[in-house]
């Protein structure tokens, strides 16, 4: 799965919420490539950072370190600090198949995924609403993807709501 | 009462957000354990030592304190103010006030203290609608009858004026030694084997046994498990601490006054980053006194260079913390920029910081 954002715009946050559901059931998650994650925004997100490895610089072993995490969690998160390589992202995608895990990489334009996905969120925009202070923000994003993807088209949720979670609109 | 050398080092008292002054502190200590191993942290920018064993190493106090302040000198360029005293109370005091009391002058100096020196404002205030202007005036008074005007915190700052105790209660920064300890990577790697909850699962075999590659591959400080606790802003709320060191005793995510409301950055940054808040004119936007803005901020210069437009703003909240246990003044700020992303700012010690980014 491919989070595909322009810095700034709400993907980091979409990204993580997508662990909540998961790590409230139990499953293991890591973050690799994150460098300062907001864990008290994670945790309002619903995520249980009890079941949460976080490898925020991996340096130039990014792949490695996220191949090794996936013999061992079921979500896992990347956020390749350069344009991955066509190998890179194969042997990731292979390894997923294999273990049955999910795989979420958080891409920006000028560093895309190099390998077609089944499922991927493209943000197109976002707006924050504000009062005295930021409440929330609506996120435009486009799904696509090549599986069976059941919701094709434009969706906008609201990532962070007032509670700081994640909700469809 | 055993004499006690304090140490006051002014400028290591204020903490500044891009951890120099922890690791400045550090270095204090590492080379006063050159002179006697027993030097103590209290809190940031005052510690103490026992002064009878290095007295005698040395050949006299004097011999000690001119070793203390070249060694201070030597590792920060920074001079440092002492003071010997008996208990921490009075050792603090001395040491801010640059006294050194020889042995049984400790009572009549803790005596002549104003009663702003217990640090509880209220009790200096009534004080002196009573006519109790020091810490002796106020030892004076009958304890039954304190017990009955007072609350609980005052009988116990009453025992101190008494020297019945010898030091302030949250004097010391409890959690200091845990945070030098982590400065400076001693956090000793154990209890993987201890599952969550006290049970294993199979996927937390399989997680710790992932974890296990992914350090080795990377180091120790490679992978990374977070924690909360309590703080009243995201940044000190949470921490990140190796996997597989010891879980520091936390406090639990119960409710804190003040806390900053609605969603929290969702990148936090650990070493926040100086910034300039500039106004419409291009000066500088300041904090005032008062906890207002001197102008409305209109853009944001990172120090790459790099400049933003401020579409919109809120706050300041600021946030004044108990001396005792930091020092810390801040106020936070949320802008908006052109580019559209939000950030979370915090002024501190003068000057802007990014702490937190809305992605």
């Amino acid at each position: 799965m491919v989070v595909h954002a322009q810095p700034g715009l709400g993907g980091l946050s979409v990204a993580l919420s997508l662990l909540s559901g998961a790590s409230a059931k139990g499953h293991w998650a890591a973050v690799v490539g994150v460098d300062d994650p907001g864990v008290v925004a994670m945790a309002d997100l619903g995520v249980d950072l009890r079941r949460v490895l976080f490898v925020p610089r991996p340096r130039g072993a990014w792949a490695e370190a996220a191949a090794d995490l996936l013999d061992g969690v079921d979500l896992l998160i990347v956020r390749p600090p350069s344009r991955a390589s066509h190998a890179a992202a194969r042997k990731l995608m292979d390894r997923v198949r294999e273990r049955g895990t999910v795989l979420i990489a958080l891409t920006e334009p000028s560093a895309p995924w190099p390998l077609p996905v089944d499922l991927s969120f493209h943000l197109t925009s976002s707006r924050w609403i504000m009062s005295s202070r930021l409440d929330a923000r609506y996120v435009t994003l486009r799904v696509g993807g090549r599986g069976e993807a059941a919701r094709r088209g434009e969706h906008v949720v609201m990532v962070p709501d007032a509670q700081g979670r994640a909700a469809a609109r | 009462m055993e004499r006690l050398l304090a140490l006051w080092v002014e400028p290591l008292v204020e903490e500044r957000p891009d951890g120099s002054t922890l690791r400045d502190y550090l270095r204090v200590l590492d080379v006063l354990g050159v002179i006697c191993p027993f030097v103590e942290p209290v809190r940031l920018g005052l510690c103490t030592l026992p002064l009878r064993g290095p007295s005698r190493f040395f050949g006299g106090d004097e011999a000690v304190f001119a070793t203390v302040r070249q060694s201070v000198r030597d590792v920060l360029g920074l001079e440092v103010s002492l003071g010997v005293a008996e208990g921490l109370f009075c050792a603090e005091l001395a040491a801010r006030q640059g006294v050194v009391l020889s042995a049984g002058q400790t009572t009549a100096f803790r005596r002549a203290q104003p009663l702003s020196a217990l640090g509880h404002k209220e009790l200096a205030t009534t004080g002196r609608r009573l006519g109790v202007y020091t810490v002796g005036d106020f030892a004076d008074l009958d304890a039954a009858r304190v017990a009955e005007r007072f609350s609980a915190s005052v009988r116990v700052l009453h025992r101190v004026a008494r020297g019945e105790l010898a030091e302030l209660p949250g004097q010391r920064d409890t959690r200091l030694v845990a945070r030098l300890r982590s400065a400076r990577g001693e956090d000793v790697l154990r209890d993987e084997q201890v599952g969550f909850f006290g049970q294993r699962t199979a996927g937390d075999d399989r997680a710790q046994a992932a974890a296990h590659r992914v350090r080795h591959r990377l180091g120790p400080e490679g992978v990374l498990v977070a924690r909360l606790h309590g703080g009243r802003v995201p940044e000190d709320r949470a921490t990140l601490t190796p996997w597989g060191s010891p879980s520091p005793n936390q406090r639990d995510d119960a409710p804190w006054p003040g806390r900053l409301a609605g969603p929290s950055p969702i990148t936090s940054l650990h070493q926040p980053v100086a910034v300039e808040l500039r106004d419409d004119h291009d000066e500088p936007v300041r904090m005032g006194a008062r906890g207002s803005l001197s102008a409305a901020p209109a853009s944001l210069v990172l120090v790459r260079g790099s400049r933003r437009g401020v579409v919109w703003f809120a706050g300041p909240w600021p946030l004044v913390e108990r001396w005792w246990a930091s020092g810390r003044r801040r106020a936070h700020v949320q802008v908006l920029l052109d580019s559209g992303e939000a950030m979370l700012l915090s002024a501190e010690a003068g000057r802007w910081w990014l702490v937190g980014i809305y992605d």
